[in-house]
């Protein structure tokens, strides 16, 4: 074993730790500890037995098992910034719901004052 | 002219200082409640608001115009609301154009009167700004389907029921392919009647810019994904 697949395979088991206390601790919900989980075990595959990316990558008319990886983690970056985008939106839409909701109770508030001053 | 209070002028305000008295000034003998949303403007639109008369509601935040009108709509529906009007606080509309806005509904023969600049042959519309719109135009006609020959002119008026059956949740300026959108989609009936657009070196200045046109566009396609 070469030393750069030492480093990354104890890496990759120190994030495997994590995403499980994570889990335990509650931190992410089941759905996204899988996800993690199963990343963590494809890259630890992929760096201990770099055979096997090699002959996935043939398969799909690929190179070097390397290039699948580094294809596979650009499209992975992609649909994660897709997802962070949409899920931005929709925080700004809540975020307007709740600038409504202090605008319309701030005026109410008024209303009543005035109307109480008045009386 | 004669409006009842009961009818609500919604004015989406963002640093609207130097024109919003004037145009409150317009509004004011027309006898309908007016309603100011300060888009958390950083001048004194708020209080120049307040002194025209105006029923003031303040965004804490910039939200943007979209969610400026739904959050005056959503104030003018609680407060008993029968129709409610949406007016730019630029200076830009003519408040004797509100008498015919309103006609389609009072006469129950719409529920949402849009107003056109483009059947209104007093609209002096600058030669860029034309086209501009015009592709905007044929935008809306390809998105949302409807015939209008305006997509984007403030000056619009509801019936209380399409008021309270329409939700504005694009905040920026998509809103107005939105609207659209929902107009279709909820079946309400809807009127186009000429209206004036006055182009004063403030309200293009002010104006959104052609480029933008692009971000729009793109905000509106996204709004229609997202929930």
């Amino acid at each position: 074993m070469t030393n750069f697949q030492t480093i990354a395979l104890v890496l990759a088991a120190i994030l495997f730790a994590a995403t499980l206390a994570a889990a335990a601790a509650r931190a992410i919900n089941r759905r996204a500890a899988f996800a993690w989980i199963a990343l963590w075990i494809a890259a630890a595959v992929a760096i201990a037995r770099p055979s096997i990316t090699i002959a996935v990558a043939h398969f799909l008319g690929i190179g070097r098992g390397a290039d699948l990886v580094f294809y596979c983690a650009i499209l992975g970056m992609l649909i994660a910034l897709f997802v962070i985008y949409l899920r931005f939106k929709r925080l700004e839409r809540e975020i307007t719901t709740i600038v409504r909701h202090l605008a319309l109770r701030d005026e109410e508030a008024a209303e009543a004052a005035s109307s109480e001053k008045a009386r | 002219m004669v409006l009842q209070p009961d009818v609500f002028v919604v004015v989406p305000a963002f640093n609207e200082a130097e024109a919003i008295g004037a145009v409150l000034d317009e509004l004011r003998p027309t006898g309908a409640t007016v309603v100011v949303v300060d888009d958390c403007s950083s001048d004194t639109t708020a209080t120049v608001a307040a002194d025209g008369g105006a029923i003031v509601l303040r965004h804490i935040v910039n939200r943007g115009q979209g969610a400026a009108i739904q959050t005056g709509v959503t104030y003018a529906l609680r407060r008993g609301a029968r129709i409610v009007i949406t007016f730019d606080s630029d200076g830009q509309h003519d408040a004797a154009d509100l008498a015919a806005l309103v006609a389609p509904i009072v006469g129950r023969d719409a529920d949402i009167v849009l107003g056109s600049r483009f059947l209104e042959p007093r609209s002096a519309i600058p030669p860029r700004r034309r086209a501009l719109l015009k592709l905007a135009v044929l935008f809306t006609r390809l998105t949302s389907g409807l015939q209008v020959t305006d997509a984007h002119n403030g000056l619009r008026a509801f019936s209380r029921r399409a008021a309270a059956t329409i939700d504005i949740k694009l905040d920026r300026m998509a809103h107005a392919s939105e609207l659209m959108d929902q107009i279709r989609r909820s079946g309400l009936r809807y009127a186009e009647v000429p209206v004036r657009v006055r182009y004063t070196p403030y309200a293009r200045r002010k104006g959104q810019r052609g480029v933008h046109a692009l971000r729009v566009a793109f905000d509106y396609l996204v709004g229609r994904w997202v929930r």
